[in-house]
């Protein structure tokens, strides 16, 4: 072996570590860059670079009212439906920027599923028609619609319970089923990337570790973007963190993200220490 | 505090607990304080309508209603002191006012089966009233061809104000578009239209100009012209009921605006959207100048609803109610004991059909 093909050699590897040093550990699904939402005049986010890498789970941590919700309403489209919204910079998916002008936001908002703060099953349906109303509102096709049902309740933790009553209206269900159920409604179009925004929020301790166990299961398929005010929570379920704050008057930002092991055991800004700790927020 | 453990011993005296409603009692002293303000006020009143000829109205209005104010006042003072006056007011007002309108309701719904009810007969309500003349007795004839009329005017109408109605309560609610301020102000004045304006309308640009005959057709665009305002602005009101959280989770699915609208918010306000129909029928059902004018008379029953002049029931009852038989007179009451009969027919349906939930 020569020394030139050594060094060859050597040069690959050094590449091929900061590669995947660069990427991390999977390809980026999702990523936003500068990204400044406004609300009319008010800018209530600034600067926001954050990606998300395919099949991981990543947590929106920060106070009330720091942009957290409408962050994660621009990554599916959402935002534009309030009067009055502002926006700048850009998000990719898939490498493409969602708010060019031939981006139709209905398949935006098919690859990029969401599940809100409050169940809102439709209650016009029944819990079948709810899981498969995707399909009919989006028009898309899929087969077995039997089989689409049992698997993503399952995947949502909510086919034992429900197995027997899938006829029956969606609003008899409890809270923390309805949540399940519509985790399952979001699922049965095949979504690359779900958007969770503070997702047990409104339920008990029980039915918040079925939604975890649910969200862990799910990523091992699909990319979760998920907002909780739940130290315990992020932790317990996400690979990386981002600190939202928004300091008096000002519009909110990222003060730091990255991996969740970090952010809560190592911070690098005294703010973050703080946050996580529970000294304020 | 000591920890306190589940003492089966007291099981047997748990089970043999009777259940109650504790706050429902009241104290002796109160029962007796609202016995007196009832029946003292009520005694008075009788006392005078026996020994003195104040006329009824008067007695009630100008006597018994301070009467009963100043003994409830009374009465609450006593229980409750000062705080219980303002109580008892208002709730001796709102029983009053509650108990008027029953009042009113009963008497309309009790003239009409007092003077309408000798007509009523199963003939009376299928045949009609070819060969019958005014001075006819109520053994013959009928108002078939008038329900007939009123059914197929309202069908009509209902054919085209509610899906115009409907779609307009769903350009203000969800299309939000630029002309919604208008759009609105002109349901609102719409609202404002005389029904025999709304004749007039149909009479000059429909049957003067020979487009179509006096009609169910043309009965049925006059009262379009008058039902679409209140199809509209019910049906506004229920579609902003349906929560937010509904049409972003549609969206949020990858629905078009279109899908959620039909799928998800009209079927969510279904109930609310009926109700917008049946108050829109109940609003014109019983109006007669749109139909002297657009609709006409007959004594036939009429099934085409273009050809020729229909009878309906509002019609029917103004052309009997002043002639001087009274057979006639008879039958002009018992027609309006039988529209109202079937708007409350048509209520009932309404309230069924908009109860079936989702699902067994």
């Amino acid at each position: 072996m020569s020394t030139t093909e050594f060094e060859g050699v050597m040069e690959l590897d050094i590449e091929g570590i900061e590669q995947s040093a660069l990427h991390q550990v999977s390809p980026t699904e999702m990523e936003t860059r500068d990204l400044s939402v406004w609300f009319g005049r008010r800018k209530v986010l600034e600067g926001v670079n954050i990606s998300f890498p395919k099949q991981t789970v990543t947590a929106l941590i920060g106070p009330s009212g720091c942009g957290k919700s409408t962050f994660i309403r621009t990554l599916n489209r959402l935002h534009e439906l309030i009067p009055g919204a502002a926006l700048a910079g850009s998000v990719l998916y898939e490498g493409k920027d969602i708010y060019d002008a031939d981006v139709d936001p209905v398949h935006i908002r098919l690859k990029v599923g969401m599940v809100f703060q409050k169940p809102n099953p439709f209650p016009s349906m029944t819990i079948r028609g709810n899981v498969l109303s995707g399909l009919k509102l989006s028009g898309m096709k899929r087969d077995n619609h039997d089989d689409i049902v049992e698997q993503t309740l399952t995947a949502a933790g909510l086919w034992a319970e429900v197995k027997d009553r899938l006829g029956s209206a969606a609003g008899d269900l409890s809270g923390g089923q309805q949540q399940r159920l519509v985790i399952a409604r979001a699922l049965a179009v095949q979504p690359h990337v779900l958007l969770m925004d503070e997702p047990c929020s409104a339920l008990d301790p029980a039915s918040t570790l079925k939604i975890e166990e649910t969200i862990r299961e799910l990523s091992k398929e699909i990319t979760i973007i998920i907002v909780t005010h739940n130290m315990q929570q992020a932790v317990r379920v996400s690979d990386y963190t981002a600190f939202f704050l928004a300091e008096e008057g000002t519009p909110g930002h990222v003060v730091e993200q990255g991996a969740t092991t970090e952010i809560f055991g190592n911070p690098q800004q005294q703010r973050t220490l703080d946050y996580v700790n529970g000294r304020f927020g | 505090m000591s920890t306190t453990t589940f003492d089966p011993a007291a099981l047997e005296q748990l089970q043999q607990q009777k259940s109650g409603r504790p706050w429902r009692k009241k104290p002796a002293r109160f029962t007796a304080s609202v016995t007196l303000a009832v029946v003292i006020p009520a005694l008075l009143v009788a006392a005078l309508f026996l020994t003195s000829d104040i006329p009824v109205p008067i007695l009630l209005v100008v006597i018994y209603l301070p009467l009963q104010l100043i003994a409830s006042g009374i009465a609450a003072w006593a229980t409750k002191g000062t705080r219980g006056i303002a109580d008892s007011v208002i709730i001796v007002n709102a029983i009053g006012a509650s108990l008027f309108s029953i009042v009113v309701l009963v008497s309309v719904i009790g003239s009409l089966v007092v003077r309408g009810l000798r007509a009523l007969s199963p003939h009376f309500l299928f045949q009609n009233s070819v060969y019958i003349s005014p001075s006819t007795p109520l053994d013959y004839g009928g108002i078939g061809h008038s329900l007939v009329g009123t059914l197929l005017i309202v069908f009509i109408a209902s054919l085209i104000s509610v899906p115009i109605g409907i779609a307009t309560a769903v350009y203000i609610t969800e299309v939000r578009g630029r002309a919604v301020p208008y759009v609105r102000f002109f349901v609102q004045a719409m609202s404002g239209v005389p029904s025999v304006v709304a004749g007039l309308f149909i009479l000059t640009i429909v049957v003067a100009t020979g487009a179509f005959n006096q009609s169910a057709f043309a009965g049925g665009l006059a009262y379009a012209i008058l039902m679409l305002p209140t199809v509209a602005r019910t049906a506004e009101e229920v579609l902003k009921l349906v929560p937010d959280d509904l049409r972003t989770g549609a969206l949020a699915l990858g629905s078009t605006r279109a899908r959620t609208v039909l799928r998800v918010v009209i079927p969510a306000a279904r109930t609310g959207i009926i109700t917008a129909v049946i108050l829109g029928v109940a609003r014109v059902i019983g109006e007669t100048a749109p139909l002297l004018l657009a609709a006409g008379n007959n004594d036939q029953t009429v099934l085409n609803p273009f050809g020729s002049p229909i009878s309906s029931v509002p019609t029917y009852i103004f052309n009997n109610v002043a002639l001087p038989y009274p057979d006639a007179v008879a039958r002009a009451w018992g027609s309006a004991l039988v529209l109202i009969i079937l708007v409350a027919i048509l209520f009932t349906l309404a309230r069924v059909l908009g109860r079936g939930r989702v699902g067994r």
